[in-house]
């Protein structure tokens, strides 16, 4: 194809096509909407179904019904929507239903402004419906990784039976970018495990915590049971509490044991630097700017940008603290990801926070000011 | 040191100020200028939610409504009214509680809440603006949308026909339900003044253009409704406690050519006229039948 002049909600919709993504609903919601109207184009020419919802939670409705029934489905919407999602999210976490629902961003709370940018759903996402069970999301800083992070993400619901997020914003989502996506390196696509039609078939077996459920698809061979209240690994309902604290001990591990192995991450180390910007989403973009002009100054510094931020990246975090005594976490919200940092930088660190949340962007300038770097 | 001021100028009464941002031809503008004519001046708060409504305040002085206004969330007007109406109750007070909403925010997302403010018979006033598509999200369907018609999501033409509002708010048995149109003033004030000296849960329909999306001509706007009414499309009626009917004009013939040429937003290759002809006739005995059959009361 060669280069291309894409915006990012684009760049989504051909990575979810990239991941045979077969099932789309949407409703329309500003910044997020053209990524409706790519999926309502491009889904049913391979034979799919896209359709525009009747509200948010109708949106994620259809989508857990089409991954239940084999499909693989993505939603998309905005903070406003994302609050309408939440129970349904909570749904497909006790259900295991693999999907990817993409946030575009704006600027909260409520309405907001929402043709305003801002990076300020993160702990949301993370704690995004009642229980608090681990989720997975990811953060692409620019339109090239929308594409990438939303195949991958795909890979990653398939994989863990999970509901996965790609939390882009207005600013990466409605600005185009000369992008060549054949030329953007993926892994192997990633089909759900299914259980084989003679087998004997539980909704949610597993032997160890950690082990992901083979899936057999509604309307198949096997009488499959999907349920929103707590449930055993037949899906019948239960009220035992070993039982249901075993199936949220499954949910929890699933996720939890395999947070490194899904940590994407983007270095850029210089020896001996003290100091270390971490940050991600279009907010990194800025962090690289604030990097290469402080070393041109002579200043050592190192940035690390998080392209998985949940599960937290712990133990690729921690590797870029050693050494650092000062890191610099900006973000176009009131200091979310920072708490994160604060939890894991060993004593005598300092976690200075850049915080902004007035819908304009951080300025390298700006992260140079408030992080120590001029 | 700069001092910010206030223009009483923008601060007249009225439930649109001036220098809005509403677009050219929105059947909005005149909408809010008829419903504040109907009024005669009653006290209200207005409940809006996510739609052009909630832009059209725009920025402080620039504009803004002119009484008291919540622009609330997208499904949520007829339930936030509805605390708004409690209260007033409480209070002994009579100022009218007014749902100011699209047709999204009507037909799609907000049906849940305002039909159960019908079904409890809320004392307030609903009105739907309906300019039959997300007019302010990038032109998708609504399902307020009428058959064959182009928008962003429904690029050869929409499947399914326009859902009959009013007909389902009718089968809740509200005191009343009535159509207005911007093109009939005297008719579209008598049924607010209807509206206002009624108690419990009255919902008024308004057909409002929406240039943008009908890819129309601003200045076609009013009489774009009023081919809407005399061609049998745009129905103008009322509805007493969801049985009673009463019709107030007909169609006089005029072809629906005359309506839909004068909209891009018709022409799509799967238009069929002759189904539309049909749908609007089949539309109209069935009113036609209802209204002989349980005609409204006299002085109703």
């Amino acid at each position: 194809m060669g280069r291309e002049f894409l915006e990012g909600n684009e760049a989504i919709a051909r990575g979810a096509m990239k991941a045979r993504c077969d099932f789309f609903a949407g409703y329309p919601i500003t910044p997020a909407s053209s990524i409706l109207h790519y999926m309502l184009e491009l889904v049913p020419a391979i034979g799919g179904t896209a359709i525009q919802a009747e509200d948010e939670i109708a949106s994620i409705g259809f989508c857990i019904g089409a991954a239940m029934a084999g499909r693989k489905a993505m939603t998309a919407t905005s903070g406003p929507g994302i609050s309408l999602y939440s129970e349904n999210i909570g749904l497909a976490q006790i259900g295991e239903t693999p999907l990817v629902i993409v946030n575009v961003q704006r600027q909260g709370p409520a309405t907001g402004s929402a043709t305003k940018g801002a990076e300020g759903d993160i702990q949301f996402t993370r704690w995004v419906t009642s229980g608090g069970l681990p989720v997975i999301a990811l953060s692409p800083a620019t339109v090239g990784e929308a594409y990438e992070l939303t195949y991958r993400a795909f890979n990653l619901a398939e994989q863990y039976r999970s509901p996965v997020f790609v939390l882009t914003s207005k600013e990466i989502g409605v600005t185009r970018e000369s992008v060549d996506l054949d030329a953007i390196e993926l892994p192997p696509l990633v089909e759900r495990k299914r259980v084989g039609d003679d087998e004997e078939y539980l909704p949610h077996r597993f032997d160890r915590p950690a082990d992901v459920p083979a899936m057999s698809d509604f309307g198949g061979a096997h009488i499959a049971r999907y349920t929103t209240s707590t449930h055993d690994q037949a899906a019948y309902l239960t009220a035992k509490p070993a039982v249901i604290q075993e199936m949220i001990d499954h949910y929890t591990a699933k996720i939890d044991a395999v947070a490194d192995d899904i940590a994407l991450v983007k270095r850029d180390f210089q020896e001996s630097a003290e100091t270390l910007i971490i940050s991600y989403g279009i907010t990194s973009r800025s962090a690289a700017v604030a990097v290469r002009e402080a070393r041109a100054r002579g200043a050592r510094v190192s940035s690390l940008v998080l392209q998985t931020l949940w599960p937290v990246p712990q133990r690729a975090i921690l590797a870029a603290l050693d050494g650092i005594r000062r890191v610099i976490v900006p973000e176009m919200n009131m200091g979310q990801y920072r708490l994160e940092i604060e939890r894991l930088a060993p004593t005598g660190v300092a976690v200075i926070g850049v915080n902004k949340m007035n819908t304009t962007l951080i300025s390298p300038a700006e992260i140079q000011r408030t992080g120590g770097l001029l | 040191m700069t001092t910010a001021t206030t223009d009483q100028a923008m601060l007249c009464d009225g439930i649109l100020r001036p220098g809005n941002t509403n677009c050219a031809g929105c059947g909005m503008s005149l909408g809010h200028q008829w419903l504040e004519q109907g009024l005669e001046g009653a006290k209200l708060t207005l409940c809006i939610p996510a739609c052009c409504g909630i832009v059209a305040a725009g920025a402080f002085p620039t504009s803004a409504y002119g009484v008291p206004t919540i622009a609330c969330t997208f499904a949520s007007a007829a339930a936030v009214a509805s605390g708004v109406a409690a209260v007033r109750q409480l209070n002994h007070e009579d100022d009218l509680t007014v749902c100011w909403t699209g047709d999204g925010g009507t037909y799609d997302i907000g049906i849940a809440t305002l039909s159960a403010a019908a079904e409890r018979n809320e004392d307030l006033i609903y009105i739907c603006y309906d300019n039959e598509i997300y007019g302010n999200t990038g032109g998708q369907r609504s399902s307020a949308t009428p058959q064959w018609v182009k928008t962003s999501t429904t690029v050869e033409g929409k499947a399914e026909p326009k859902k009959d509002i009013m007909a389902i708010m009718a089968a809740h048995r509200i005191p009343y339900a009535a159509t207005l149109s911007l093109a009939h003033r005297d008719d579209f004030l008598r049924k607010i003044r209807t509206a206002q000296k009624t108690r419990g849960f009255r919902f008024l329909l308004m057909l409002s253009p929406c240039p943008t999306g009908w890819k129309s001509e601003a200045a076609d706007s009013v009489d774009l409704v009023d081919t809407a009414v005399r061609c049998g499309l745009f129905p103008l009626y009322e509805v007493f406690d969801g049985r009673r009917y009463r019709i107030n004009a007909r169609p006089d013939g005029t072809p629906l050519e005359n309506y839909i040429s004068r909209q891009r937003r018709y022409r799509s290759e799967t238009l069929d006229l002759d189904a539309m002809k049909r749908e609007v006739d089949a539309q109209w005995a069935y009113l036609n039948t209802v209204a002989r059959t349980f005609p409204a009361r006299e002085g109703e």
